[in-house]
């Protein structure tokens, strides 16, 4: 019934029929608690189980090729939930700009938690983000790295602090993209020094992918200061 | 089935590796009208709705504004260049991506709109959308564990044992669901009520080719 060559175990092919009987029970029952659940927000987290149930069927395949199927059904669930998430917004600011009485902010309870560790755990997580991204190199280095810059960005900015880091960001992105290009033509060029070269261009990658997540934390600061000037 | 049989004469392959393209006429009907579509949309202008205001004689003019325009007609051109990808592609994913793609496009073109009936409507629709996802890639993984191979060329040569059979059909039910047709037609519908009509067209127009084409898909594999 199935294709798979005689290197793979009895042992790993007889796992694929249950991981296929998994992903469609998890998203049985994702789907039966969203037909049970009314509230909107809920039923958009239940939507992504069963979006994850898909990456389960998807990665049962387990060949090199499915891990090029994963990756794309992965963006386009993610960019569905920001989709969805972003219609549910607007359409929740419609509400409240026809709606004149409801003039509170989307968060519903005051937020006055006057802790310590409120103000120094985002700083530290930023940092442990960026010193493992750094160790990680890469694309996964990349995201993680601007993973912490981003957190650091918006702790700063929850707390009404100036962002000063990031106006030399295009710069970071032009010295990146060099060091990428270098490190792959010295691949071709002089191939003995295949370790430098994979160290450039690894972390000409990084810097690439860590500046383009971090610039996503300056956009975002734009935009909310658009929004307050309006 | 043989691609011959359905879309006429072959016009030659086009073997990128793995994946061969195939020309047909069917195909290329296809893949044209929705090219030629995309252009038209690509430059024309907005339709200016008049909507006669309650209680009184005069009329209204329901306008979209430029920024709102050019966002929205970005946004079906890109649909439309979707969707014409789907109707010639010869790899299943690829399909099936294109297929996911559409579904997340539909959701943009009216993610702008000022109504909050419109918005319900695009929030639903993209719920199912979400949720037809497994069903969609899922299909297709299964048809890829059990054959090996995603290219339709190869896969019109095979028959389908049951394996293949359910994921195919898992997948028509992810293609229905994804292109908001028969029983999920309900919320879909609701997103058209929204001025800016030439580039509205492009959701209903993309679901209805991406039919036709998953009808010839569904029968290439099947029989």
């Amino acid at each position: 019934m199935f294709i798979a060559p005689n290197a793979i175990s009895v042992g790993f092919i007889s796992m694929y029929l249950p991981a296929i009987y998994a992903g469609l029970i998890v998203g049985f029952i994702g789907s039966i608690a969203i037909a049970i659940n009314r509230r909107e927000i809920h039923i958009l987290i239940l939507t992504d189980i069963v979006g994850l149930a898909m990456l389960f069927i998807v990665a049962a395949v387990g060949t090199d090729l499915a891990e090029a199927l994963i990756l794309p059904g992965l963006v386009v669930e993610l960019a569905e939930t920001l989709a969805i998430s972003e219609i549910l917004l607007s359409r929740e600011m419609h509400k409240l700009e026809k709606d004149k009485r409801r003039t509170t902010s989307l968060f519903p309870t005051p937020f006055l938690l006057d802790m310590e560790v409120m103000t120094t755990a985002p700083n530290f997580i930023a940092l442990v983000l960026v010193v493992y991204g750094m160790f990680l190199t890469g694309f996964t280095g990349g995201a993680v790295t601007g993973g912490g810059i981003l957190l650091y960005a918006i702790s700063r900015k929850a707390r009404g602090l100036p962002i000063a880091v990031f106006d030399g960001i295009g710069g970071v992105s032009g010295i990146a993209w060099c060091l990428w290009l270098i490190g792959f033509v010295l691949f071709f060029v002089m191939p003995q020094f295949w370790m430098i070269s994979l160290l450039l261009a690894a972390f000409g990658l990084l810097l690439k992918v860590a500046s383009k997540v971090g610039l996503i934390g300056v956009l975002m600061k734009e935009d909310l200061e658009n929004e307050g000037g309006n | 089935m043989d691609f011959i049989t359905l879309g006429g004469n072959s016009l030659g392959t086009i073997p990128l590796g793995d994946i061969v393209l195939y020309l047909t006429p069917f195909n290329l009907f296809l893949f044209g009208i929705l090219l030629l579509f995309t252009v038209m949309i690509a430059f024309s202008k907005p339709e200016i709705q008049t909507e006669a205001s309650l209680g009184g004689l005069s009329n209204t003019e329901v306008k979209v504004t430029p920024k709102e325009f050019k966002q929205r007609r970005f946004l079906s051109v890109i649909c439309g260049l979707a969707s014409a990808g789907a109707m010639i592609t010869g790899d299943l994913f690829n399909f099936t991506l294109f297929m996911a793609f559409v579904g997340i496009l539909n959701i943009g073109i009216v993610s702008a709109v000022k109504q909050t009936s419109v918005l319900n409507s695009a929030f639903n629709y993209g719920l199912i959308a979400m949720m037809c996802s497994l069903p969609l890639f899922g299909g297709a993984a299964i048809v890829l564990a059990s054959t090996g191979t995603l290219s339709l060329f190869e896969l019109s040569q095979m028959t389908a044992s049951p394996m293949v059979v359910f994921g195919i059909l898992l997948m028509l039910l992810g293609i229905i669901g994804e292109s908001g047709v028969a029983p999920f037609f309900a919320s879909k519908a609701e997103m058209f009520r929204t001025p800016g009509s030439p580039f509205l067209v492009i959701i209903h127009l993309s679901s209805l080719f991406i039919i036709v084409r998953a009808v010839e898909i569904l029968l290439l594999v099947l029989v």
